[in-house]
Order: C-alpha cells, then sequence, then structure tokens
C-alpha cells in the first residue's frame, strides 16, 4: 500500500510537487493572517478597504462561469453534443468557487463568525445575495458532479436518482448563476462616488453577467487544449468549435452595450481624455473583445486548437482586466493614497491558486472527469505509469 | 419597493469658521468611547495653509459620521450590524459585524474606519452617543467643543440656524449647507467660510446611491422568479419539439418500411 502509494508520488507530473508546495506556503501565511489580523500582513486601508484578494474574487468567479453557461447549453437548451464538456467545466467551476470561499475566510475581518450571513442576513445588500448564492450555487455543483465522484463507488445505485432530478437542480442553479454574476457587479454600484465613470454604471450587472458568459466559454476550450497537451484526453475539436461559436456573438453584445451606455450618459469623451484609464478601458475592449470578435469569426481558428487556446486566452484575459480595473485599478486614491499589496496577500493568492491547479489535475488524473463516451483521446496516449514494468526496488 | 426616507430628530451643526483646531472633540470622543486618540470616531479636517505671509489662513472642521437620511452602508452591510434608528441614528452592532468592510468602500463621505492592527477587529464609526442622548445629555463632541463650532439639537432647528447665520452674513458663509442636500440629505449639517471642496470634503450627489442599489437589489428576487419560470419554459418546449421531431421521423420510417413491404408483394 504504502510502496504503491510511493510509486504514485514518484510518477506524478513534477509540476505537482511544485503546485502543492506553494499551496502549503500560502496556506501557512494565511493562517499568520487569522491569527495577528489585516493590519500586519495587508496594505488595505480606510482608503482601500478591498484589495487584490476581492479583484482575485470576482475574476475567478467570472471564470468559472463556463459551469453554468454550459449547464444552461447543454441541460436546458439541449446541445446534446455538448455535453462531454460538462464534467470538466463543472469541476473546473467548483475548484473556482471553492477558492473564491478560502480567499473570502482570509479576506473577512470576523472570519469566526461567518455564519451571520445566513442568521441575519440585510437583503438590500448585493454582497449578501452575491454570498447567498455562490453557497447554494456551490452546492448545486457537487451535485452536477456527484456522479463522477460516485461512479466507481459503492454508492453507484444513487446515480440513477441523480440524473432524474438534475434538470430541475441545474435550472436552479442557472437561475443562481445568473443571479450572483449580476450582483457582483450590482456591488459597485453604491460604490459609483469612488468609481472611475467609465466603469460606474448603473449596467454594472449587465456587464458583468455578459462577459462572465464569454469568459467561462472561453475557460472551457482553454481548459480542454491546455489537457489535451497535458493529459492527453480532451474534448472533440467539433464540440470545441461549436462552443467558441458563441463567442463573437456574446462580445460583440457586450462592446454594443457598454459603448451605447457611455454615448448615451454623455461620457464617451472619456474615452479619450482619461490618461491611464481610457487605456486600461481600451485595453480591456481590444484585446479582451475586439480581437477575440475578429478571430473567432473564422471557422479555421475556431476548428484550430492552437488558434482557439490563443483567441480564449485574450478573452480570459480581457475579462480578468476587467474585473481588477472595478475593484482595483479605477477606484479613485483618497487624498493621493493609493493601494498595492502586501507580499502576504499575494503569497495567500498564489498559494490557493496552486491549490485549485494541484486539485484539478489530481481528480482529472484519478477519476473519470474526461472519460465519457464521446470524449476525444490523443492519437499518442501518454504512458500511463501504473502498467509500465514495476518500479525498481519493487 | 417603498423605503421611508425620514427627516432625523437629532442634528449636528458644525460651524467650520469656529473651529480652532483644539482638538477638544476628539479627546472627549475618545474618553467617552474608551478608544485610543488614533482611533476616535471624529478627526479634524483642513485646508491647509493658504495665502501669502503676512496674510496666511488655515481652515479646520471637525468630521464624524454624517448620519444620511439614506444610509448607503446600511444598504450594502451584508449581515444588517449598520442599522438606521427611528431617530435618524446610523447606528452600528458590533456583535454582527463579520467584517467585509463593504461599508467602508460604499459610504461617500470616507467615514466608517477599521482597527487594522486587532486580529478580530471591527469597525469604527461615531453613533451620537447615543447613550449620553439616552440621558437628556449631549454627544460628547458637542458638549466639549470650547468655541461652540459644534452645536447639537432637533435637526430643524438645525438647518433654520444654519441658514439664518449663513444669509444674515454672507460675506463671510459659502452661501451652501453641506449635508442639507449631500448624499440625499444627512442629520450633520455644515456651514464653512471656505468653499467644502477646500476643507477636504466630497462632493457628494443629490441621491444616495444607496436609492440605485435597492432599485437593483429589491428587484432580484423578481428576476430569478422570472428566469425560473423561463428556464424551464425553454426546457419543457426545446424537449418537446425534439421528441416530435422523433416521433414524426419514425412515423416516416414505419412509413417507408410499409410502402416497401407493400411493393414488394
Amino acid at each position: 500500500m504504502l510502496q504503491k502509494l510511493l510509486h504514485e508520488l514518484r510518477t506524478m507530473p513534477k509540476f505537482l510537487y511544485v503546485t502543492a508546495a506553494l499551496t502549503l506556503l500560502g496556506l501557512s501565511v494565511g493562517l499568520y493572517r487569522m491569527i495577528v489580523g489585516l493590519g500586519p500582513t495587508t496594505n488595505l486601508s480606510k482608503a482601500f478597504p478591498w484589495g487584490v484578494w476581492i479583484s482575485f474574487d470576482l475574476a475567478t468567479v467570472a471564470l468559472s462561469g463556463g459551469a453554468f453557461t454550459l449547464a444552461a447549453l447543454v441541460y436546458v437548451l439541449q446541445f446534446e453534443d455538448l455535453h462531454s464538456a460538462t464534467r470538466p467545466t463543472v469541476l473546473a467551476g467548483l475548484l473556482g468557487y471553492s477558492s473564491v470561499m478560502v480567499i473570502l475566510l482570509f479576506d473577512l475581518g470576523r472570519w469566526d463568525r461567518f455564519y451571520n450571513v445566513f442568521l441575519h442576513p440585510n437583503v438590500s445588500s448585493a454582497l449578501l445575495e452575491v454570498s447567498w448564492c455562490i453557497t447554494a450555487y456551490s452546492l448545486i455543483l457537487i451535485y452536477e458532479l456527484s456522479p463522477v465522484l460516485l461512479e466507481k463507488t459503492r454508492f453507484k445505485w444513487l446515480l440513477p436518482t441523480i440524473k432524474k432530478y438534475t434538470v430541475p437542480i441545474v435550472i436552479i442553479g442557472v437561475t443562481l448563476s445568473t443571479m450572483h454574476q449580476s450582483s457582483l457587479g450590482t456591488m459597485f454600484i453604491i460604490m459609483s462616488p469612488r468609481l472611475h465613470p467609465l466603469w460606474s454604471s448603473m449596467l454594472l450587472p449587465v456587464f458583468f453577467l455578459v462577459s462572465s458568459l464569454a469568459s467561462g466559454i472561453s475557460l472551457v476550450i482553454a481548459g480542454a487544449s491546455v489537457s489535451y497537451w497535458l493529459f492527453g484526453h480532451s474534448l472533440k475539436i467539433k464540440t470545441m468549435a461549436k462552443l467558441s461559436w458563441f463567442i463573437p456573438w456574446l462580445l460583440a453584445f457586450y462592446v454594443v452595450i457598454k459603448f451605447g451606455e457611455l454615448v448615451i450618459t454623455g461620457e464617451w469623451d472619456l474615452l479619450f481624455s482619461s490618461g491611464g484609464y481610457s487605456l486600461l478601458f481600451w485595453g480591456e475592449i481590444i484585446f479582451g473583445a475586439l480581437i477575440p470578435i475578429g478571430m473567432f469569426a473564422f471557422r479555421q481558428v475556431r476548428f484550430s486548437r492552437v488558434a482557439s487556446l490563443i483567441g480564449a486566452l485574450f478573452v480570459m484575459g480581457g475579462v480578468i482586466l476587467n474585473r481588477f480595473d472595478v475593484t482595483w485599478f479605477s477606484i479613485a486614491p483618497v487624498q493621493g493614497e493609493t493601494y498595492t499589496p502586501h507580499w502576504m496577500e499575494i503569497a495567500i493568492l498564489v498559494g490557493v491558486a496552486a491549490g485549485l491547479v494541484t486539485v484539478y489535475s489530481l481528480v482529472a488524473r484519478y477519476l473519470p472527469v474526461y472519460e465519457e463516451t464521446d470524449t476525444f483521446k490523443r492519437n499518442t496516449p501518454l504512458p500511463r505509469p501504473l502498467e509500465e514494468a514495476p518500479a525498481a526496488g519493487d | 419597493m417603498a423605503h421611508q426616507v425620514n427627516n432625523p430628530r437629532y442634528g449636528f451643526l458644525i460651524d467650520a469658521s469656529y473651529c480652532i483646531d483644539c482638538r477638544s472633540c476628539m479627546v472627549a470622543c475618545s474618553v467617552e468611547n474608551e478608544v485610543p486618540m488614533d482611533s476616535t470616531r471624529i478627526w479634524i479636517k483642513e485646508t491647509g495653509i493658504t495665502g501669502k505671509y503676512p496674510d496666511l489662513k488655515r481652515f479646520t472642521a471637525p468630521f464624524h459620521c454624517m448620519h444620511c437620511k439614506d444610509p448607503s452602508c446600511v444598504s450594502a452591510c451584508t449581515v444588517s450590524a449598520l442599522t438606521r434608528s427611528e431617530d435618524g441614528i446610523v447606528n452600528y452592532d458590533q456583535d454582527l459585524c463579520i467584517g467585509c468592510r463593504y461599508c467602508i468602500y460604499a459610504c461617500p463621505f470616507g467615514v466608517p474606519n477599521y482597527e487594522w492592527d486587532e486580529p478580530l477587529p471591527l469597525v469604527v464609526k461615531c453613533d451620537m452617543c447615543y447613550a449620553r442622548l439616552a440621558e437628556g445629555q449631549q454627544p460628547a463632541c458637542a458638549a466639549t467643543c470650547p468655541t461652540g463650532a459644534i452645536q447639537f439639537g432637533k435637526y430643524e432647528d438645525m438647518l433654520a440656524e444654519a441658514h439664518r447665520k449663513i444669509s444674515e452674513q454672507p460675506d463671510k458663509y459659502v452661501q451652501h449647507v453641506y449635508g442639507e442636500e449631500e448624499n440625499g440629505g444627512t442629520a450633520t449639517l455644515y456651514i464653512s467660510p471656505v468653499p467644502f471642496e477646500e476643507l477636504g470634503f466630497p462632493i457628494a450627489g443629490e441621491t444616495s446611491p444607496a436609492y440605485s442599489n435597492r432599485l437593483v437589489t429589491e428587484g432580484t428576487p423578481m428576476v430569478a422568479g422570472m428566469m425560473l419560470v423561463g428556464l424551464s419554459g425553454a426546457y419543457l418546449t426545446i424537449k418537446h419539439i425534439k421528441e416530435e421531431a422523433a416521433r414524426e421521423r419514425e412515423e416516416a420510417e414505419k412509413e417507408k418500411l410499409a410502402q416497401a413491404a407493400v411493393e414488394e408483394n
């Protein structure tokens, strides 16, 4: 048993050692932060009470939007040929949400009574809506993923029951996701006095929702491409092409409402007159929307793994930049006071992100995430270590 | 949804021209609330030294929670630790707070502060000394102020007094009562001989962002309900169409088979 475990450890991809070490380091720093408080471990202040953690949370939730986008496409709109993409996406979504909740726990000043969110709700708070929806939705993601976990255990008899209720559960999940993806934007409506007018808008919830759809699909495509090279199995290129077909339409809609809003509120002159802010804004639009629209409009791009990956990375980069802009870069300094994160803030973030990669890789290695009937396998599969001759010393 | 926004019962009137930067109000606040001087709930805003020697000027004004009629912090607070009482006092329940610090960001006046160096910190915010009010006393800062820069009383009286002062001495005061309209109106009112921006007061709009926030958050359950119905409807419709199509295909095939059978015979 121990021999087997050691053997497994030895045959792991080497990067997993690195990510595991980073995770441990990050979590230890997190523990230290919980003991000594926010002052010594962060650069947060009265002027910037939220920092890079919140930016990370918002970006991660947006990217995890793939899980509900795909669930809606497959179960509600019944694009059955996309079905094979759901498992890896739901797994990525669940891990994304879990890492957000871990970070939030480090972020809360009074983490010792986080449960007050459920005991003493304030219904007019957008943050309450977000925390309720994220909690409920994580449970639904676990439900959606449970067949993967149970398939090879003695609880297999539960599978038909789980399958029977999947559609209603998915419908609730899609609703919850729509609500919290948009509520994350709503959160910044009340902060309008602090936000730069290029980002401050009553339409923030819509912007956030639409961009999360595009970035969620992009994450599915990027994840499938990466796992093609890393694990040797992935989605069919036809499935990926079908998914990426949605991206230019979503992004075009986003660009239209974004500029439409600026024209209607008469703020369009800020597009060129706000210095660094204008640059950030155009960075988002050009790299995150216009370039990928141009790319994915071509059939050749949609049917190429490399080109799709590059396009998807553009979209994800654009959405991540957008979330960082709204939560950090576009926030007006107070009397010259700005914010740059403390190294411990970064260390905790890196740790949690590394933990996400570690767990995803382990689950993808041992559980049937990519192994539904119609998944695609690379022609030259990577050698499966255990099927080789026994390692020396056995 | 209707949200009641009433005038506060009590108000402050702070006259920047009377403030001499003695900081007695900060000492009083520190003593009253048993907190160190660097985490008092009141502090001094100032213009800095302006003008040219020998004609130098410097104006200051004490600043604490404005006690808005429609406070952003109350609307933002995740756990209803921040509430507005019927008297118009914006209160903080330190037993509920989870430390999300949304209130600090939401406040357009930059009022709530945080015990950054505590392991388990709380928000630091003026509560209008409501314990003193209950005993018929004035808030500590108002009771202590030696020049009368901080006046405290019925809100209507304070508002009337503010307007009386600025209209009687139009040369001395800026013709604006800060807090009458700001962020939808506040219980703390200011008059000043210099423009408020120079004192470092934020330029707040006339409606509270709390209102726009409620427009969205309180509509959410309805949107969610509509989505549930819409998604279920979409699912059932598409399922029906697909089943119909499958049945038609099946029937067509059967017919073909039957025809083939007839032809063979």
